[in-house]
């Protein structure tokens, strides 16, 4: 069943439907501004200069010969640049990114130590390499199994749970699987270049900044520099791909507004491609344990899932991975610990279903191999061991959970029934062929979101909020539940959104924007339904009427966190199914992926032809973290130790259209219960899972189990 | 990227005289040099990451180097001929190891700017050679070292190499070639030569400060590929499905007369320093009855003295096999 209907609530049958992006025409013709299209045009042009050892003290920034370069204006470092306060992340109290140039450490290879200011970037890019950078260098650790490596074990992401007696669990058991799982690191690589551009007023900030969360961003430069939080506003009303990459206030935006108030003139800062693999966060490698005890029938009796992570000299990164076991399936004894391992590497980051997708891959990859050691087929295993109520929170019952349906329809639609279960059982010519398939229980997050809804004399409406559209879909959903709610056509409601100055936004991140805005824009528009004395979905010549000789009449309404315990209920994120064949050479070792589903539960559709597109390039990133993205760090001993060797898009392998067949996409269940639009987040549910799916398809296919990714032909060889 | 001075020539002796160095053999380009630009695929990136920083470039782009032609059975191709437009010509569309590893190289964004003579003359995308905040490197910086050796190598070479440098020569085209007897045309101050693309390069166990055997002044202006009386083909492969260099491929020519390989010609790619010439393999091979036992037994002698260190030990095992199934679908001998 697909869910194209609109919740009975509501009016005009605007949700759900395949509305066309109210940004399309902007994006195909080219107009769309980015931040750094905003950049004030008499801008002069920052470039950060790295530091080219991984651990030590810069002992001197020799600024001579670049200052005397053509068009430089200054240089920034340590020695004299602004200091200011290391701000905390609105939504917690984790310690943002360190600014830059605040002291002589060098934390990782390519932490900031200077920036040159010019009038041309070739000009700052020349002088740059005209800056003489003298080190004090320290031994680096950067491999996560050192020993050497401080491991912290005190739970900082809130990850660790203990349930019931594993150990009795495991006594209970009689069959017991366990096996290491090890994830490479990836980066984001958005292909729009992060950039950040800074003007200053007096002590007012101006930035344009490339970013997922533009009121966290204007929060933390107001902490940091400790001027009022009205006097700062960032802008970014598009993004050019995140994948999580914009959700902190990284280094570079710090920069921009450093230089600017240095030269008391705007600057400008855009990365370059190396530096967005050291800039803006990645998704962490990972070590992972998972033992599984079950019985013979399949129950699961004992589940126990460990990892360890890396994290960055004085950062933090909470990186949940073992968040998709702890609710995954109805188990009675549990023990999930995560640990970390701090290492001298740039700061990793949320990259798209962060912890999620390495956690995914190392359970549902021991599900698999449970599967086969005991004969049962793997759809089957998983219907068997449905938490129908969340094991994680209380045994509260679900507030929407349609994870049996999507395990069914995504058997059905791939013909799972046709599948030889035993390894490299078919073959046609060279090609071994493999079904594999694999669940996701996708964690829920939603924060609160603020949401101005104006309507305007001629009866048309406009909605404000700070919030970002990441090429998600957010203006248009948006767009849609507001005309769905007044009655007016799409056409008649302007979203303004991507602006600090607007109101409070949660990040478009956690797959948590959708439901938090839907359900701000909700409110606010009944709010302002009320203030006009109408009810329903009145329409624009009835708005029109009612506001009269106004200008135009506003409401703000703020959608908060629901409370779980008031409600009775656990909060669902989306949940998912994927199934996927494959072709591996049975000589080279090459795996090429020939069909991939996914069916998902993600409560009402709000835009089917954005949710699909949500979920289709979820997938085209799975496929990247099974079997080509990796951040390659050098890791031997030597002054290359901590270096990337292949922060480059002709290095770093991202799928291309050719590594993607058609991805079939199918959304089942309906309206969630929680909240009265429905709604719950697609943006990360899309990836997780494919990598275990394609793993388990290459086992099916070549009898080969690889506990690693990516998986690559010399692994298969 | 230091300041440079561009000029455009029309005309090959111009072009010729105005690059006053070796600099389009070395590995590296630095002050004082002058060199070649044309499509500027590898050119450009070696610049902006700073490897290279010649003081003046010469474009070649619009030299009358942009035909294609046919004589006496040898394909004349001029240098500035761009990829995608090779790719196009009838005769390279019916030889299919010619047509394929232009099709199956970088992207068709990148085969529109890349021209044949910048091709075959394309630099290792060794990412220790091209970053240079890498200290240790013989290419750059003879007698530094080699970071690759022991550090990240998957892409590495394991032919024509030693400690010293792994670097690989990564053209999917020059590997065609040298499987397909080509030669190039050179024109230099002190006049023309026509040399074998087998002598063109330099392998990294020879001199990894030197790329190639070009003079001062010297360039390519054409191509002769002979036109193979025998089937063909070319097998690439690769993490990627598309737009990426090979972790192994194979150039192979073959005729087979009775079930006799009556004429071989080999190329692999994504292992060697320089465009690999099989030339063992094809020894085993010629005037032999054809099996796959034969196949599997000149792979094996063509990778036996391969150089590998962590991360390349996958890689003579894998050719072999990339060989043997080429050797396979060329020859349709299965058993």
């Amino acid at each position: 069943m697909t869910t194209t209907t609109a919740a009975p609530t509501t009016g005009v049958p605007v949700i759900g439907a395949g509305v066309t992006r109210v940004d399309g025409p902007l994006k195909v013709t080219g107009a769309v501004p980015y931040a750094d299209d905003l950049a004030p045009r008499d801008a002069l042009v920052g470039v950060l200069v790295g530091a080219t050892i991984t651990s030590g003290r810069v002992e001197l920034v020799d600024t001579t010969d670049a200052l005397a370069a053509p068009g430089v204006v200054a240089v920034l470092s340590h020695h004299d640049a602004p200091r200011v306060v290391r701000p905390d992340e609105a939504s917690s109290d984790e310690r943002a990114p360190l600014p830059p140039f605040q002291d002589a450490v060098v934390r990782f290879r390519g932490d900031y130590v200077a920036m040159v200011v010019a009038q041309t970037r070739e000009e700052a890019l020349h002088a740059a390499d005209l800056l003489h950078v003298t080190y004090d260098v320290d031994e680096p650790v950067v491999d996560i199994n050192d020993p050497r490596a401080d491991r912290e074990d005190d739970d900082p992401a809130g990850a660790d749970s203990v349930r019931g007696d594993l150990e009795r669990g495991l006594a209970e058991a009689e069959v017991e699987v366990g096996a290491d799982y090890v994830t490479g690191d990836n980066t984001n690589n958005p292909i729009g270049l992060f950039a950040a551009s800074a003007e200053w007023d007096g002590d007012a900030l101006h930035m344009w900044a490339t970013t997922q969360w533009p009121f966290n961003v204007a929060d933390c430069l107001a902490e940091a520099w400790g001027i009022p939080r009205e006097d700062v506003r960032v802008e970014c009303p598009y993004l050019g791909g995140g994948f999580g990459s914009g959700l902190r206030p990284w280094p570079y935006i710090h920069a921009a507004a450093m230089a600017a108030k240095v030269v008391d003139r705007p600057v400008r800062v855009v990365l370059s491609r190396p530096q967005m693999f050291t800039g803006v966060g990645h998704r962490p490698e990972t070590v992972q344990r998972v033992r599984l005890g079950a019985r013979r029938d399949g129950t699961l009796t004992a589940v126990e899932h460990t990892a360890t992570i890396p994290v960055a000299v004085d950062d933090d990164n909470p990186e949940n991975v073992v968040s998709g076991t702890r609710q995954g399936y109805a188990v009675e004894h549990l023990r999930a610990d995560v640990d970390q391992v701090r290492l001298h590497i740039s700061p990793p980051g949320s990259m798209r279903a962060p912890g999620e997708a390495q956690g995914n891959f190392a359970l549902e990859t021991a599900l698999d191999e449970l599967a086969v050691e005991l004969g049962i087929d793997p759809v089957e295993l998983r219907l068997r061991n449905e938490a129908v109520t969340n094991p994680d929170q209380d045994d509260l019952p679900w507030s929407s959970k349609a994870l049996d349906e999507c395990l069914r329809r995504g058997a059905e639609l791939i013909g799972w029934d046709e599948r030889d279960p035993s390894p490299r059982a078919t073959r046609e010519g060279d090609q071994l062929i493999g079904y594999g398939m694999a669940a996701v229980s996708f964690f829920y997050f939603q924060e609160p979101c603020t949401v101005r809804v104006v309507v305007r004399r001629d009866g048309s409406a406009a909605v404000h909020c700070a919030a970002m559209d990441i090429g998600t879909g957010t203006y248009t959903i948006v767009t849609q539940v507001a005309a769905e709610r007044l009655g007016l056509e799409v056409g008649d409601v302007e979203v303004v959104l991507g602006d600090s100055s607007l109101p409070a936004s949660p990040p478009a991140g956690g797959s948590g924007l959708a439901t938090a805005i839907s359900n701000a824009v909700a409110l606010a528009t009944s709010a302002v339904l009320a203030d006009l004395q109408l009810s329903g979905a009145p329409g624009r010549e009835a708005l029109a009427r009612a506001v009269g000789d106004r200008d135009k009449v506003t409401a703000e309404a703020t959608a908060d966190k629901p409370d779980p315990a008031e409600l009775g209920m656990s909060p669902s994120g989306a949940f998912g199914a994927k199934f996927a064949k494959v072709r591996v050479d049975a000589d080279l070792g090459l795996v090429r992926v020939e069909r991939l589903v996914s069916v998902i539960d993600c409560g009402q559709v709000l835009n089917e032809r954005t949710a699909r597109s949500q979920v289709v390039g979820g997938t085209v990133g799975g496929i990247g973290h099974a079997l080509l993205e990796h951040t390659v760090t050098d890791l031997h001993a030597g002054p290359q130790t901590g270096r990337i060797t292949n922060a480059h898009l002709a290095d770093y392998l991202m799928a291309v259209n050719a590594d993607v067949p058609d991805l079939e996409v199918e959304f089942v269940g309906g309206p969630d219960r929680l909240n009265p639009v429905g709604v719950k987040g697609v943006g990360e549910v899309g990836l997780c899972g494919v990598a275990a799916a394609i793993g388990n398809a290459v086992f099916n296919a070549t009898g080969r189990r690889i506990r690693r990714l990516p998986i690559t032909p010399d692994l298969l060889l | 990227m230091r300041p440079f001075t561009y000029t455009r020539v029309d005309d090959v002796a111009t072009a010729s005289a105005a690059v006053t160095t070796d600099a389009v053999a070395r590995a590296v380009q630095g002050p004082g040099d002058t060199a070649f630009i044309a499509g500027g695929t590898t050119q450009l990136d070696l610049m902006r990451d700073g490897v290279w920083s010649p003081d003046a470039l010469v474009d070649i782009s619009r030299l009358p180097l942009n035909d294609v032609e046919l004589d006496d059975g040898v394909l004349v191709v001029g240098a500035s001929v761009t990829m995608a437009d090779l790719a196009r010509h009838p005769e390279v569309v019916r030889c299919a190891v010619l047509r394929d590893s232009l099709l199956l190289a970088a992207s068709p964004q990148l085969r529109t700017m890349a021209t044949i003579g910048g091709n075959v003359l394309q630099r290792t995308r060794c990412r220790y050679y091209r970053d240079p905040t890498v200290t240790q490197c013989n290419k750059r910086e003879p007698g530094s070292g080699c970071a690759a050796v022991e550090g990240t190598a998957r892409t590495h070479a394991v032919l024509g190499v030693d400690a010293g440098c792994i670097a690989l020569h990564a053209s999917d085209l020059a590997v065609a070639l040298v499987a397909l007897d080509a030669q190039v045309r050179l024109h230099g101050p002190g006049g023309r030569r026509t040399i074998p693309v087998t002598d063109l390069h330099v392998r990294a166990d020879d001199d990894p400060s030197r790329d190639n055997v070009l003079g001062v002044g010297e360039l390519i202006t054409h191509l002769e590929i002979p036109v193979p009386d025998a089937r063909s083909g070319y097998l690439k492969v690769r993490d990627r499905a598309s737009y990426e260099f090979a972790l192994t491929s194979a150039a192979v020519v073959a005729r087979v007369e009775d079930g006799v390989l009556a004429h071989v010609g080999i190329g692999l790619g994504g292992v060697g320093s320089v465009p690999w010439r099989a030339r063992r393999a094809e020894e085993v091979l010629r005037g032999q009855r054809a099996s796959m036992a034969l196949f599997e037994e000149a792979a094996a002698a063509e990778l036996a003295d391969a150089f590998t260190v962590t991360g390349t030990d996958f890689k003579p095992e894998l050719a072999r096999r990339t060989l043997v199934r080429q050797l396979r679908d060329v020859t349709e001998v299965t058993a």
